[in-house]
């Protein structure tokens, strides 16, 4: 058993190093002293569970609701079984945890959570948008001032921390419940889905409901359709879709930065 | 190409629109909100009324009588939390 790196020396034993922290079946790489005690086996093995500890409770603090709904203990295996297959790319844990969401759809013991992924991709959205540029939020005054026939041709700019949610299930009333209340009251009678509009306006991140078809809206408004147009598209797709209620809640959410005139209308 | 209906849609949901943020503005989503004292759990607290920690999930003890979080209006003084020593008491509209 070799005792010492490599001809590659110590580069070489940190990338073999930090393969064998994340790897499923512990073991030990070459090139760590085996002549102490306790056996270099426990020794490894602390650190490998140091690491894999602190990802875990990153996680944790980056997905308080799943937690919530699953339990601390079923989240920390799950947290591990994640961490197995993606360990972190970055060396920026603050960039950890992007693909929790995605993974929560593979999994098969929180199946029975069916919107537990939906669930992670608000959290996540909130967290991605605390850490997002700052940006002055419009006025919808600013709308409303604006002649009648050039609203048609006006352009809406997007808050970058705003981010959009669209989901079969009501994730704003399962969020906001685990998240507000120390007993988590039953959502509604109608298990019907909800968009989630997050937004940071100042320095607090806001969770509200977006009404139907204000997604579409905010779709189409982010390629850089006028805002006719956008209308347009997002009545014709949707027959519940009501312009005013939606401008209110964007405008309202601190979602909409910027009004610029477009060349066409 | 924009017709005249169109626009005066277009006008008439941006007036109401503008009708209906203000006054709501200011509030956003906290509106149907109310800070409850001595409910939140360490380092979960939205805010504190003095002295103990400096703000939003900086509470070093669970359910501090001093630290506030944003509830359901009308859940705070319904909620009850059992504390360290097995006690139990509810929560506050203001910090105990």
């Amino acid at each position: 058993m070799p005792a010492q790196p490599d001809g590659n020396g110590l580069a070489d034993l940190q990338h073999r190093f930090a393969h064998a922290v994340l790897q499923a079946p512990l073991e030990v790489p070459d090139g760590i002293r085996h002549d102490v005690r306790p056996t270099r086996e426990r020794r490894f093995g602390v650190y490998r569970n140091n690491v894999k500890a602190s990802l875990a409770a990153a996680l944790a603090a980056r997905f308080p609701v799943v937690e919530r709904l699953v339990g601390e203990e079923f989240f920390t295996a799950m947290a591990l079984v994640f961490i197995e297959q993606h360990p972190p790319r970055s060396p920026v844990l603050a960039e950890y945890g992007a693909a929790f969401a995605s993974f929560l759809e593979e999994f098969d013991p929180a199946a029975d959570l069916p919107y537990l992924p939906d669930i992670a991709r608000l959290e996540w959205s909130r967290y991605v948008a605390f850490h997002s540029a700052d940006a002055s939020a419009a006025d919808i005054g600013r709308l409303a001032e604006l002649p009648p026939e050039a609203l048609g041709s006006v352009r809406l700019g997007l808050h970058p921390a705003m981010a959009v949610i669209a989901s079969p299930w009501p994730i704003v009333s399962v969020w906001s419940t685990n998240t507000h209340d120390a007993t988590p009251e039953a959502p509604a009678a109608d298990w019907t889905g909800e968009t989630a509009l997050v937004t940071r306006p100042h320095l607090d991140v806001l969770v509200q409901r977006l009404p139907p078809g204000a997604d579409l809206l905010v779709a189409e408004l982010a390629q850089g359709i006028a805002l006719g147009a956008a209308a347009d598209a997002a009545s014709r797709a949707h027959d519940g879709f009501d312009l005013a209620t939606a401008l209110a809640t964007l405008f309202g959410a601190g979602a909409i930065t910027t009004l610029s005139q477009g060349s066409s209308s | 190409m924009i017709n005249r209906t169109t626009t005066v849609a277009l006008a008439a949901a941006v007036a109401a629109a503008a009708l209906m943020s203000s006054g709501a503005n200011a509030q956003t989503a906290n509106a149907d909100k109310e800070k409850c004292y001595g409910v939140s759990m360490a380092g979960k607290n939205d805010c504190a009324a003095t002295g103990s920690n400096s703000c939003a999930g900086t509470s070093k003890a669970d359910y501090d009588a001093k630290a506030w979080k944003y509830v359901a209006k009308g859940s705070c003084a319904k909620m009850e939390v059992t504390l360290k020593d097995g006690k139990k008491r509810m929560g506050t509209l203001a910090p105990m």
